[in-house]
């Protein structure tokens, strides 16, 4: 029985999967495409797109789930390799984005900068939230596609009246090498079309379906590109060190003068619905888990994924730095080939499969 | 055990099971035969007893045969039974009951006689406009009540009887092709699973039919008015009556139920909406507002505008109390107080309230043990928490859990508290039902009675969350 409805895919596409660049990833790109920050993002967004398109046309061509597709194309032991090469994959995607929040949560939401352990909680979120159906996820893209949409609206509302929007021209003056490299530095934040890949089979296929999928992941980079372009044009030169962009784009609009930081509506709206995002990789990483060695009892892949993240975030913070270098520059690599080529090369072997099935047929 | 022809030895099993002196045994005779009547004595109408049994009996001029016996008696509520524990369990629900020499059945006759509250406008749920009656005690005078209302062969009643000592009787309440058959089914199948000493309240019998028994959220819906009962059951959903009690259970239970007040549809569309965004506002502010506060003060002074945070500052010098202790103890205060006013005399409530809200406040504020804000907050949040009453208990619940994690974790820890319970609540389902219907998962037709309140003539169909098969309710004629 199907799980979600196409409506839920779109709203997961637009509550999740901009959020979560708009936090530490607009200063890292623009840390190497400087003004042309956008265009790096652009890039990696296309990329997604391309991977999408073949995503969505298996969707239509067959009612199999993710793990049925790769024991279809794998076999059954290839496919379980398969299946823990994407383990590693989300939960090593996890990582960044999790440790990001972190530092985020201590050095902008408290006065005072409070210890690690105020930002444990969320894997409480991420443990509960393993022991959910694919449904829940559904039905919470429900309701937080509004949360997300109205708080990017306030921040972007908030914002625009600071933005030189003459900041991003000329364009392209940073040179391919420099977009190219903020685009590859990025593509552990991108690759969401992967998230997509392993919700195939659980959505109902309708008319019209594509359109609505393929629109949705266009609106949802239409609101990365605004919020990448607004930052630059407040920011400039120095953009590259606000590493908290999501706090730093709305503050110095005069209504906050008068109204205190009114503005943090928009960035709690955000953030929570970022808490679920980041929860997503571990979500997946625990479904995968359960495949791989064929769990039956819910609570062990949770323990797992979640003990293995939180292990990370509580001991290797000081490390982060130079996590960071190694994600963003020689591991982007296999958050590229995970992320974008062995989905498209599945999908692709599953069309074609299916058409000459159906010819036999 | 059946009961034999033979009159003594059924008296004997009667009067063996029934020894309480309120029972009245009292032989008679139908001209030769002799018989019994038995009755509890303070239960049945001794008038209606005296002219619709003894009458008929004392004219008797011939020995009645099987058939004649039950035709003789005027009594429109007769019926026959054959065994003795049957005999005694409708003695015991207030009628009265014949054996005859050589009959092989007993007779029951309703003659229940109670005395009953009038119909009243309920105190939980008082309207402006609309229809002001409210159910009481008496499960018949519901059914009436409910039947002068929807006057269709389609309104179903289902009685069984529920309680060891008590014998409750309870009705299922539901229309016939509207309601789903797997849901009146459903019903039927956990009450008959029910043992249990005595039902003194239907809400014991919420708590059987509730489907997660740990839950804080309440997962049955009640009401206490017979038309919003009535608009209810023609939404699809099933009722349940108890004796005893004026409270008419429903499931399935919407959350959205209890934002949705019955004055809404008889008011315009405009203020019934307004009125909703009122009520979700107030929620918010009386489950968050005290939490929000305590975070900001304790650690994002940054969100505080600054001529605000001057005024915080200064209410706050001096406090021997850290913030969240403080909004701690005023908000014990305040459900002290609101606990006692409840269980108070009236006269003596009176007194409370000038003393809890004008004394306490007050010299509480000037003596500096806490600030006037705070003071403030709790009371807001406390009046706030009234305008969806259904769920008070709940969220003065859910109001401290937030408070400690307010005084802990700040505003993040408030977030991911917010975050758990919203997995929580879209993923509950109660009888097939998602409890946050129509909004996660998303049915925008039942929007017009969820995000705003539409015009009547909107409300073409029932409700999709509720899965009903009989979609149409409104066809306008050409």
């Amino acid at each position: 029985m199907y799980q979600l409805k196409t409506r839920q895919i779109c709203f997961f596409i637009i509550a999740f999967l901009p959020i979560t660049k708009f936090f530490s990833l607009p200063s890292l790109i623009t840390s190497f495409a400087k003004e042309d920050l956008w265009i790096s993002a652009l890039i990696s967004l296309a990329i997604d797109f391309i991977t999408l398109i073949p995503i969505v046309y298996v969707c239509k061509k067959t009612d199999k789930t993710f793990f049925e597709i790769i024991e279809d194309v794998f076999g059954e032991n290839g496919a379980k390799i398969i299946a823990f090469l994407y383990l590693i994959y989300f939960m090593s995607k996890a990582i960044l984005p999790l440790n990001e929040q972190k530092d985020y949560v201590e050095y902008t939401l408290y006065t005072l900068k409070p210890n690690v352990f105020y930002f444990l909680p969320l894997f409480i979120l991420a443990f509960y939230m393993c022991f959910k159906r694919i449904r829940v996820l559904g039905r919470l893209a429900d309701i937080l596609w509004v949360v997300t949409i109205n708080g990017f609206i306030t921040l972007i509302v908030l914002s625009l009246s600071n933005a030189d929007f003459s900041a991003i021209l000329p364009i392209g003056a940073s040179g391919i090498k420099n977009i190219v490299h903020g685009s590859i530095a990025s593509f552990n934040w991108f690759g969401d079309s992967a998230i997509i890949f392993l919700l195939v089979g659980s959505f109902k296929w309708e008319k019209g379906s594509s359109l609505k999928i393929l629109l949705s992941y266009v609106l949802g980079a239409v609101m990365v590109l605004l919020f990448m372009i607004i930052f630059y044009s407040i920011f400039t030169s120095i953009a590259f060190r606000q590493r908290f962009a999501l706090t730093e784009v709305s503050k110095y609009t005069t209504v906050i003068n008068n109204l205190g930081r009114f503005d943090y509506i928009g960035i709690f709206m955000i953030l929570f619905s970022n808490m679920f995002a980041l929860c997503l990789p571990i979500y997946f990483s625990s479904k995968l888990l359960d495949y791989i060695f064929s769990i039956k009892i819910i609570w062990i892949s949770p323990v797992i994924v979640v003990g293995f993240q939180l292990i990370i975030t509580l001991f290797l913070y000081q490390y982060f730095v130079s996590i960071e270098m190694f994600m963003t520059s020689y591991f982007a690599i296999y958050f590229f080939v995970f992320g974008n080529i062995v989905p498209i090369i599945i999908s692709l072997i599953t069309l074609r499969r299916n058409k000459y099935a159906i010819k036999e047929g | 055990m059946n009961i034999s022809k033979n009159l003594d030895e059924n008296t004997k099993k009667l009067k063996q099971e029934l020894v309480s002196d309120d029972i009245t045994f009292l032989d008679i005779k139908l001209n030769n035969t002799n018989g019994i009547l038995v009755f509890i004595n303070d239960l049945v109408n001794k008038d209606t007893l005296g002219e619709l049994i003894l009458r008929p009996i004392a004219f008797c001029k011939e020995t009645p045969s099987e058939n004649a016996l039950f035709e003789m008696f005027l009594s429109p509520e007769k019926k026959q039974i054959f065994e003795i524990e049957k005999l005694i369990d409708d003695l015991l629900l207030g009628n009265a009951i014949l054996l005859c020499d050589g009959i092989s059945f007993g007779l029951s006759f309703g003659l229940k006689h109670f005395e009953k509250r009038a119909i009243t406008e309920p105190p939980t749920s008082t309207v402006i406009k609309g229809p002001r009656e409210g159910f009481v005690e008496s499960l018949s005078v519901n059914i009436s009540m409910m039947r002068r209302k929807l006057k269709s062969k389609k309104l179903i009643f289902e009685n069984l009887t529920i309680g060891e000592y008590s014998g409750t009787p309870i009705s299922i309440c539901y229309i016939k092709g509207i309601a789903r058959k797997s849901l009146v089914e459903q019903v039927k199948k956990r009450l008959n699973k029910i043992e249990i000493d005595a039902v003194l309240d239907s809400s014991y019998i919420s708590k059987f039919l509730s489907e997660h028994k740990f839950s804080l959220f309440k997962q049955i819906g009640n009401t206490e008015k017979p038309d919003i009962l009535a608009g209810k059951i023609l939404e699809g959903r099933v009722a349940i009556f108890v004796d005893g009690s004026p409270i008419a259970l429903t499931v399935p239970y919407l959350l959205i139920e209890d934002f949705q007040s019955a004055s809404d549809y008889y008011n315009s569309s405009y203020s019934a909406t307004v009125a909703r965004y009122i009520r979700v506002i107030s929620v918010a502010i009386a489950l968050l507002l005290p939490a929000l506060f305590v975070s900001a003060e304790l650690f994002h002074l940054q969100l505080i505008p600054l001529s605000f945070l001057l005024t915080i500052v200064n209410s706050i010098k001096g406090i021997p109390l850290s913030p969240s202790y403080e909004m701690f103890f005023t908000l014990l205060i305040f459900e002290i107080l609101n606990e006692a006013s409840v269980r108070m005399p009236k006269y003596v409530g009176m007194v409370v309230s000038i003393v809890g809200g004008l004394v306490l406040g007050e010299t509480a504020v000037n003596a500096g043990i806490i600030s006037a804000p705070t003071l403030m907050i709790v009371a807001l949040s406390g009046i706030c928490l009234y305008t969806v009453p259904e769920l008070e208990q709940t969220f003065s619940v859910l109001r401290i859990v937030f408070l400690i994690v307010a005084g802990t974790l700040g505003a993040y820890g408030i977030l991911i508290f917010i975050a758990l319970l919203a997995i929580y609540l879209i993923s509950f389902e109660s009888y097939s039902t998602p409890l946050c219907a129509p909004f996660s998962p998303l049915i925008l037709k039942d929007m017009k009675d969820g995000i705003y309140k539409g015009f009547l003539q909107e409300f073409e169909y029932r409700p999709e969350s509720l899965k009903n098969k009989n979609k149409r309710r409104i066809k306008i004629k050409d």
